[in-house]
């Protein structure tokens, strides 16, 4: 299997496209630690099923937006597993708000878990990376080149964590680690159910020129892939994955819904 | 303080409400607590208290008197363990 022997670690491993990849990154023979925040019994189901594969799965409870709780999730990495070899920053949070309703609070809340939290995993990752190479991988959204409704403060973290991507994949290159984000689409965006509601479109298809919603798993396999030697010249990149939506809006306007 | 008087401290900090008009009785809605306010007041009371309320069971709490109910449970069992 291609990543035997690898560790890698998925932040809000437990459910949705972080449970996704981290069971793609399982089946291809990763021990895989399991971050979880809020549900710990979707954290612990999905590190059964990791288990089922064959391979080593670790729960752990973090909320990575708070710089002691990256701290102990990294202590207890290195004392368990010594050692990182993928990172996988999934973990999200957000308040849906407009611009002009969004807080302070709600603010720095989104930001800490959205953006901070992938400097402060990658900052710490990188250490235990180094020498023997790495791959890190931030999970985006089309939040950020794009306008979504009340999307606000996460499309603005989104922004900040593929310009962190960016920064990371030249600063990281001379320790042969590679950085890259995956920006998915309508992987339950709230975009879409916006159109359905504002009667904009009536069917997926309509948004999604590859004829169907984008699923948790055509995340995972890009990130994969990504995490992959075949990707190693592939750097700072954001990959969408959206079934051609981004590049099929204008094709939308004027349609007869 | 009981636990009842720990709790309402930390809900009405976060949600910025008097604590005098949080009973038992109260739901988040009556004290206009956004999720963000919840999941911020869960966070508190978990590291007030060195417990974990999963999101699981935090769905289930129909008003304050729940979730004072449910901590006063976990802390007992905490105790006990």
């Amino acid at each position: 299997m291609s990543l035997g022997g690898k560790v890698a670690l998925v932040t809000g491993g437990g459910r949705g496209i972080g449970r996704a990849i981290a069971l793609k990154l399982a089946s291809q023979g990763a021990d895989i630690i399991v971050d979880f925040f809020r549900h710990r019994e979707s954290a612990e189901q999905t590190a059964k099923d990791i288990k089922a594969l064959g391979v080593k799965a670790e729960v752990i409870r973090a909320n990575v937006g708070e710089p002691a709780k990256v701290d102990e999730m990294f202590d207890m990495i290195s004392n368990k597993f010594g050692r990182l070899d993928i990172l996988i920053n999934n973990a999200a949070s957000g308040v849906g708000r407009p611009v002009m309703d969004v807080d302070v609070k709600a603010w720095e809340w989104t930001m800490d878990i959205n953006a901070k939290a992938c400097l402060l995993c990658a900052q710490r990752a990188a250490k235990l990376m180094e020498g023997r190479g790495g791959k890190i991988v931030s999970i985006s959204s089309l939040g950020s080149p794009f306008v979504l409704p009340n999307y606000a403060i996460v499309g603005v973290s989104k922004a900040a964590l593929e310009a962190l991507t960016r920064y990371l994949a030249i600063e990281l290159a001379p320790k042969d680690i590679c950085v890259n984000a995956v920006a998915a689409s309508a992987v339950e965006t709230e975009a879409l159910k916006f159109y359905f509601k504002e009667g904009l479109v009536k069917d997926n298809r309509q948004v999604t020129p590859a004829g169907r919603m984008v699923i948790p798993e055509d995340v995972a396999n890009v990130v994969a892939f990504l995490c992959s030697e075949e990707a190693f010249m592939i750097r700072g990149q954001t990959i969408i994955v959206d079934g051609g939506t981004s590049v099929g809006l204008f094709t939308l306007v004027g349609k007869e819904s | 303080m009981t636990v009842e008087e720990q709790v309402r401290e930390i809900v009405a900090k976060i949600t910025h409400v008097d604590k005098s008009i949080i009973t038992r009785e109260s739901t988040f809605k009556d004290i206009k607590a956004d999720s963000l306010d919840i999941v911020q007041a869960l966070v508190a009371v978990e590291e007030t208290f060195g417990i974990e309320i999963p999101d699981e069971d935090a769905q289930k709490f129909k008003n304050f008197g729940d979730f004072v109910s449910y901590v006063e449970n976990r802390v007992a069992q905490e105790e006990k363990v």
